[in-house]
């Protein structure tokens, strides 16, 4: 497949600089290098105070992200858009390090696109999961990997089966009935745990979102600016009127 | 980047033929005639080793090869482009294979292997083709043939409905004897018996008359010294003549004894001596 | 886990970062021909780049040889894949089950990350319950189990063993592997 993008390349080795160590002890060194990779604590990126957040119900696939764009302990803007959509019925949600961010997401985005163009047919959700794994775990063993998180989140075209996948910056892949990323895992997936139903209605997922991000709210110490919601249902992507300016009681 | 402007010498004429490969078969067609017999317990390759003075050394000339313990291959043509062919083919059946799966590859595949390295010399640039067809043998581990009727026979009685794998990418690989033929345009083809070189039509005539289902290795080895006999130019004796066979594991070939599991190579090639002894007995 | 004329292997199901659980339906074991399977256990990224890598390998095996990859060479192929990438590897300890196509013996082995096989003749265990799982199975297999004692053999080891590891559980994978019969059972246990 001739991809959007591959003039921009990226060698495909690690190059640590290593001096002088047995091969066994480089093993050991790289073995630490992805190891500490996966380690890493949250709270020393800033990313790690975004919000994705995504559930499925009977005939949409919801997907939230929060309105914050931070540098540091600054936030520089309070209306960015973490979301892309890929085809008519399928949208990527995306959090991580800022410049890879977009960068990587516009990337999937235009490849998307190039492929509906040229195929006069959209990929499935599935298929797409899959293209973005494949192009992350490529990334993962590079010079300079990305540094992305993303939940994507669709409805298929031909089944009207609601899906949506979970991967990290390792190009994990899980498909999920409901998923979040950053600290929002450690509020938010017990919630759903207790309340979501694989046969919730739009609404009553809607509903059950303003409870996670109730929660954020209350127990998050950062504002994260509120969050831009889209529904995936089969007839596309519906922007979601979201109040943020409610206030939750703090515990 | 001097590939880059270097064409393939192979070149379709006007009416759709390679002459380069056709001037290859011519090339193989000069050379001394091989032949390969298959019987149901081994197979036997054959060739005529001349030289071109008194005073070479017949012991140091050597036209039959050990691929793998158990393939063995000959060649009718051009000498120095069949070394070269020897050395691809044991590379690539440690490269391709062994090195992979840790077990030596089957006789088909490395056909196809060597087949490959063959037609990629008439579509390359700057190359030209082997002037050698080649007589590979080699014998399998697999269900062999009769293994294969007893099982049949059995499922007719049993009648009961089994799990059966089949199919072209299903089954369990055929075990046992395999002779093939390798041209120098990269095709390939089973045989039970044949020959090429200068002699190959009337060889193949005198085989099609010698031929029987069911022969035996020993039997292949006579039919193979007769064919040689009607085609052979100079005097028939252990030094002029070459055989090698795939028959049982020679184990006192191993160098080891009393090493659980460990078999001997199944091709050899035949020691002047033991032609010698074929030879009276014809 | 080896048994007569049987083997069995098995998972769970719970993939994690640390203590958090992210999904608690994420299979382990792979199916590559009708008795060949590979289970692996550690980085989850890696799991799929690897099982996806043998199913195309297996793929092309099984085109070019028109036949079925035999355990014991697809476990060599396994070795030699992982040893491929010695200074930079998988971060993976996979297991091999199955039974040879043509006399039908069981075959168990496992593998580091760099591919060095430990061939076994009763079990191989992998992951981060391996010193749970090694207690349990040194204390409850014995040779020679029949199908459906191997079964609750390996499930009683595996649930007991995870139970006492907090990153794995949340249900199980059981496959046994007989000459012309394979059984799938999918496990409950502890959702916790």
């Amino acid at each position: 497949m001739v991809k959007v993008g591959e003039g921009n390349s990226r060698a495909a080795t690690f190059q640590p600089h290593l001096g002088r160590l047995s091969p066994i002890e480089i093993y050991h060194a790289r073995l630490g290098r992805l190891g500490k990779a996966w380690q890493r604590d949250l709270s020393s990126l800033s990313s790690g105070w975004e919000v994705l957040l995504g559930i499925t119900g009977r005939d949409f696939t919801l997907i939230a992200a929060s309105k914050a764009a931070m540098r540091g302990a600054t936030i520089l803007k309070a209306s960015d858009d973490k979301t892309r959509q890929l085809n008519k019925h399928t949208l990527m949600a995306f959090m991580g390090e800022a410049g890879d961010t977009v960068q990587f997401a516009e990337y999937i985005q235009a490849n998307a696109q190039l492929y509906s163009m040229r195929n006069e047919t959209d990929l499935s959700p599935s298929a797409l999961a899959h293209f973005v794994r494949g192009e992350l775990a490529s990334s993962l063993r590079s010079r300079k990997p990305y540094n992305v998180n993303l939940l994507l989140g669709g409805v298929d075209p031909i089944t009207h089966k609601p899906s949506l996948y979970w991967l990290d910056y390792l190009a994990t892949l899980a498909p999920l009935p409901y998923a979040a990323h950053g600290y929002a895992q450690y509020y938010c997936l017990s919630i759903l745990d207790k309340h979501h139903h694989p046969d919730i209605s739009l609404g009553q997922g809607i509903k059950l979102l303003t409870l996670c991000i109730d929660e954020l709210k209350r127990r998050l110490p950062v504002d994260f600016k509120g969050m831009v919601v889209k529904a995936v249902t089969k007839d596309g992507i519906v922007d979601i009127e979201f109040d943020d300016d409610k206030v939750v009681k703090s515990a | 980047m001097a590939d880059r402007y270097s064409f393939s010498l192979t070149t379709f004429s006007p009416s759709g033929k390679l002459v380069q490969i056709e001037y290859a078969l011519n090339a193989v067609n000069q050379g001394v005639t091989a032949l390969g017999i298959k019987a149901t317990n081994g197979i036997v390759l054959a060739t005529e080793k001349k030289s071109s003075s008194p005073l070479a050394d017949p012991s140091s000339l050597s036209k039959i090869s050990l691929i793998t313990p158990n393939i063995g291959m000959v060649y009718s043509g051009m000498g120095p482009d069949y070394r070269v062919l020897v050395d691809k083919a044991r590379k690539v059946s440690h490269t391709g294979y062994k090195r992979i799966y840790n077990e030596y590859p089957p006789t088909r595949i490395l056909v196809q292997d060597v087949a490959r390295v063959m037609q990629e010399a008439t579509q390359s640039g700057g190359v030209r083709p082997y002037g050698v067809s080649l007589l590979i043998a080699g014998w399998d581990e697999g269900i062999l043939p009769e293994e294969d009727e007893e099982k049949e026979a059995e499922e007719g009685a049993g009648g009961d409905e089994k799990k059966k794998p089949s199919g072209k990418t299903g089954g369990i690989l055929k075990g046992g004897p395999m002779l093939y033929q390798v041209d120098p345009s990269g095709s390939y083809f089973p045989w039970k018996a044949t020959a090429i070189g200068k002699s190959a039509t009337t060889a193949k005539t005198f085989l099609e008359k010698r031929y029987t289902e069911g022969l035996e290795l020993e039997d292949a080895v006579h039919i193979a010294l007769l064919t040689l006999k009607e085609t052979i130019e100079g005097e028939m004796n252990g030094e002029t003549i070459e055989i090698g066979i795939v028959g049982p594991p020679a184990d006192h070939l191993l160098g080891v004894e009393g090493v659980e599991g460990a078999r001997g190579p199944r091709f050899r090639k035949l020691t002047p001596q033991e032609i010698e002894d074929y030879l009276t007995n014809l | 886990m080896v048994g007569k004329d049987c083997v069995a292997i098995a998972c769970d199901l719970r993939l994690g970062l640390q203590a958090l659980t992210v999904s608690n339906n994420f299979p382990k074991i792979f199916q590559y021909g009708d008795n060949v399977f590979l289970g692996l256990t550690g980085l989850a990224t890696d799991l799929s780049t690897v099982s996806d890598l043998f199913r195309y390998k297996v793929n092309m095996y099984r085109l070019r040889e028109e036949r079925n990859i035999a355990p014991k060479t697809f476990a060599n192929l396994v070795s030699s894949s992982l040893y491929e990438k010695r200074f930079g590897p998988y971060f993976v300890s996979p297991v091999v089950a199955g039974l040879d196509p043509k006399t039908s013996k069981p075959f168990i082995c496992g593998f580091d990350s760099i591919g060095c096989i430990d061939f076994a003749a009763d079990f191989i265990v992998s992951g981060t319950a391996t010193d749970q799982l090694y207690g349990m199975c040194e204390s409850l297999w014995e040779p020679n189990l029949a199908p459906e004692d191997l079964f609750e053999t390996i499930s009683q080891a595996l649930m007991s063993a995870v139970d006492r590891d907090a990153l794995s559980g949340w249900g199980a994978h059981v496959y046994i592997i007989e000459k012309d019969k394979v059984t799938k059972r999918l496990l409950k246990g502890r959702q916790d």
